[in-house]
């Protein structure tokens, strides 16, 4: 018999089916990865295990865990089993740690939560927990604060305090999709040690079919409340006989089609000449020196008219700095930043010709608009920058083109933001970028908050946009298969400088710095992706 | 990727439903709503002319004639507390406006000037406002102008400001940061428009909600400064001065102290359930949360 045991589950919350006939099994000592886009119930499948539902949800069928009913069972039994029995990893490190207590507090308080032990052997239990998750004592004391610690090494901490009470079943949701590459596959790796080690199970809940794809032992596939596809890892891949598993395969290494860069013979439309940018650090004593940080470093390229450029890096390289500087929404301290040969920062203000050839797309759909507003007034924002900004007629028609160009109704302009999904939100901010027809886009993270299927289709329309409209894009990520299907050329940064620079299939295939390589390495592939 | 339902920040008609279903706000509303109706009432019609002694009818208990009793002149105490709710009313209303309309631009602006010198000056003039007491800064106030309703409005009004500028920049903060804003820089838009257009919008729940708690400090405040004398002079009524007029009749005339109290007491309730549901209504996550 298996540790959990889900049958024909079903869950309606106010009478809204949420799950619909779900099964699925998790053995001790197997990773069973749980796949599915934004309201495939993937995460609602871990909640009704852990019993931990919002009001008003009914439940119906079976789960067991080790031969205990969990949908039967009293509140008490669940309170005792939960982290005791099962335990959970959420996907943000940076919120699931509380902010004023020590690590070692923390792991040691689930401990001493379930009465295992008294205050002293509940510290050394949190020690000797906090070692095995990868935080040694001589780098690691349990004093530390979370804030003195990594995403990564937070991610950790969250990790040691689920299986502090070696729990019988794990259930990460997302563990890694908030940390870069380097340390997701640090994160993983740690994981799959951890379930052999104590002979857990572990529910991986991911929408990465990349993630679990050399990591799952089995895999279940989830759209809509329902599981469409059940296998195991190695061969499910091969054979996907759903064809939901077949699109979600071919959207997650989707390469959109883009027509081949114009010659280069024209002058370059963006030139970065030897950027430098300095934070002040906040003073650690009243009478200390100020000291700097350099953000970025000494940086230099160029974008070609027409050419869609790739930058690389992980959190804290710099990218975001270099990516204000470049808007014009920051000064920087050396060097100098050129749109079609026209300084972006005349003198110390911004020059404004310069800057109605640049828009940006940012990462977040939900934070990027007023809520307050219509989409024909947050599209038409950009109209501000232009001298004779159009009216009336006109201005409605730039704004109705500007949406149809991205797929979108022109009566969605009298709609507000709320009323939209998140990959329809982030064409609308396409369609903002768009409007005063600009030459130079920044996507920064453009595409990193979607769902697989939905990344494709922004793909797409980015590609065609481009050949439409002949636009240049500034592609910032740190998702290297991303990068790889709409950049010609790339840059990796990191800590500030540029390390490596060059064409995307050649960087990628041939990696030349040993930091590219080590990027390249860690991002997860799928098992028969790989692109020739 | 992101496991987010679809935020219902004012799903249409929600707005009201849960209007409705606040308990807090609804009573609330009546009784503010009753005090407000008085203090109008009063300019058309009171029982008696709060002006007019009638010496041989004074200190009478609740009758039919007068509904709440007489005091020590023979005045009618029901129509003196409808004359007092409008002066209370007045007070407080322009109290919160003089605060609002100070205080909200200079949290806009400290805000948007964050860390830079005009940050510092207006927070630190803040922090020197806020340094005093209301009443401390009345009695100044008075001491240099004479006592009289007006002076007890810029009193309460100049407390208000720093209370205003505070939330304001406090709330604006957070704001500065978000995406939206950042594209609004990038569309060329300066630090006035983007106040103007994209912080401020999104501040106006948590204005209107502090504006009625302020307003119910303002009716209380009004209240203090006119029971020590420094608020509005007879023969206006007030409920304040009706208060201190009554202290020294408690032990045998406990009316004189008890209603205008009462008004007191309910209105500043009746003002404060108001700002708590307000805030419940325009903070979504309240009220999914007790929905």
């Amino acid at each position: 018999m298996s540790l959990l045991e889900i049958s024909d589950l079903s869950l309606e919350i106010h009478g809204e089916p949420i799950l619909s006939a779900v099964s699925m099994s998790v053995e001790a000592g197997k990773i069973l990865g749980v796949i599915g886009e934004s309201g495939s119930g993937k995460s609602m499948t871990a909640f009704s295990v852990m019993r931990l539902l919002p009001r008003g949800a009914r439940t119906g069928g079976a789960i067991t865990l080790n031969g205990v009913d969990i949908v039967a069972a009293p509140e008490a039994t669940m309170c005792a089993m939960r982290g005791r029995d099962i335990a959970m990893v959420f996907q943000e490190p940076m919120t699931a740690l509380n902010p004023v207590q020590t690590i070692g507090a923390q792991v040691a308080e689930t401990v001493v939560v379930h009465g295992r032990a008294n205050r002293a052997e509940a510290r050394a239990i949190a020690r000797e927990t906090l070692n095995r998750v990868g935080l040694p004592e001589a780098d690691f004391p349990m004093s530390r604060y979370p804030h003195e610690l990594s995403g990564g090494q937070r991610q950790r901490v969250v990790i040691a305090m689920a299986i502090a009470l070696r729990p019988r079943l794990l259930i990460a949701d997302e563990p890694t999709t908030a940390l870069d590459v380097t340390t997701q596959a640090q994160i993983l790796a740690l994981l799959k040690r951890l379930v052999v080690e104590d002979n857990m199970g572990m529910m991986m809940i991911t929408h990465d079919l990349a993630v679990v794809a050399n990591l799952a032992d089995d895999i279940v596939i989830m759209k809509s409340g329902e599981v469409v596809e059940v296998g195991p890892a190695k061969s499910l891949f091969r054979t996907m006989s759903h064809p939901y598993t077949k699109a979600l395969f071919a959207a997650s290494s989707h390469v959109p089609a883009r027509a081949a860069p114009g010659a280069e013979a024209a002058p370059p439309l963006l030139t970065v000449k030897s950027v430098s940018r300095d934070y002040i650090l906040p003073r650690t004593t009243i009478f200390g020196a100020t000291k700097m940080f350099r953000a970025v470093n000494n940086v230099s390229f160029t974008i070609n008219r027409g050419e869609s450029l790739g930058l690389v890096g992980e959190s804290g390289c710099g990218k975001s700095t270099l990516t204000r500087a470049i808007l014009g929404l920051e000064d920087v301290q050396a060097g100098e930043i050129l749109v079609d040969g026209d300084p972006v920062f005349a003198g110390h203000s911004v020059n404004i010709a310069v800057r109605r050839k640049m828009q940006v797309v940012f990462q977040d759909p939900y934070g990027s608009f007023n809520p307050r507003h219509k989409v024909a007034r947050l599209v038409g924002e950009p109209f501000h920058l232009l001298e004779s900004p159009p009216t009336g007629q006109k201005r409605h028609d730039a704004i109705a083109d500007a949406l149809e160009s991205v797929g979108l109704a022109t009566s969605d302009e009298q709609k507000y933001i709320h009323e939209f999904s998140g990959g329809q939100r982030q064409r609308i901010a396409i369609a903002r970028a768009l409007v005063i027809k600009p030459a130079l886009i920044i996507l920064d993270e453009a595409v990193s908050a979607l769902d697989v299927s939905i990344r494709a289709q922004i793909l797409d329309l980015l590609a065609a946009l481009s050949d439409r409209f002949g636009l240049t894009y500034l592609f910032i990520s740190h998702d290297l298969s991303v990068v790889r299907s709409i950049t010609d050329r790339v840059l990796v940064m990191k800590a500030g400088e540029i390390v490596e620079q060059g064409e995307t299939s050649h960087v990628f295939d041939h990696p030349d710095h040993e930091y590219t390589r080590t990027l390249i390495n860690a991002a997860p592939r799928l098992p028969t992706a790989r692109r020739a | 990727m992101v496991d987010q339902p679809m935020q219902q920040e004012h799903a249409p008609g929600g707005w009201l439903r849960a209007a409705l279903s606040s308990r807090n706000l609804l009573l609330g509303l009546a009784l503010s709503l009753v005090f407000v109706g008085a203090a109008l009432l009063s300019f058309l019609w009171t029982p008696f002319d709060v002006t007019k002694l009638d010496i041989p009818n004074k200190l009478m208990t609740p009758s039919a004639t007068h509904w709440f009793g007489t005091d020590h002149f023979g005045r009618d105490i029901f129509s003196m507390i409808m004359v007092g709710a409008r002066t209370s009313i007045a007070v407080a209303l322009v109290a919160v406006s003089i605060g609002m309309a100070l205080g909200v631009p200079l949290g806009l602006a400290a805000a948007a000037r964050s860390g830079g010198w005009l940050d510092e000056i207006i927070m630190r003039a803040n922090d020197l406002v806020f340094a005093f007491p209301a009443l401390l800064i009345a009695i100044m106030i008075t001491a240099i102008f004479g006592p009289s309703a007006l002076n007890a409005i810029i009193a309460i009004g100049i407390f208000n400001v720093p209370v205003f500028a505070r939330i304001t920049r406090g709330s604006a903060l957070a704001l500065w940061g978000r995406d939206y804003v950042l594209s609004a820089r990038v569309s060329g838009k300066g630090a006035v428009r983007i106040s103007a257009e994209h912080i401020l919008p999104n501040i106006a729940n948590l204005l209107i909600v502090q504006g009625t708690i302020q307003f119910s400090l303002g009716i209380l405040a009004e209240a203090g400064l006119s029971y020590v004398g420094l608020g509005a002079q007879p023969p206006i009524p007030s409920w304040g001065r009706m208060l201190a007029d009554s202290q020294t009749m408690i032990s045998f005339a406990p009316h004189l102290a008890m209603f205008p109290g009462f008004s007191i007491l309910f209105t500043v309730l009746g003002l404060n359930l108001m700002g708590d549901g307000l805030r419940d209504i325009f903070d979504p996550r309240i009220r999914r949360g007790r929905g």
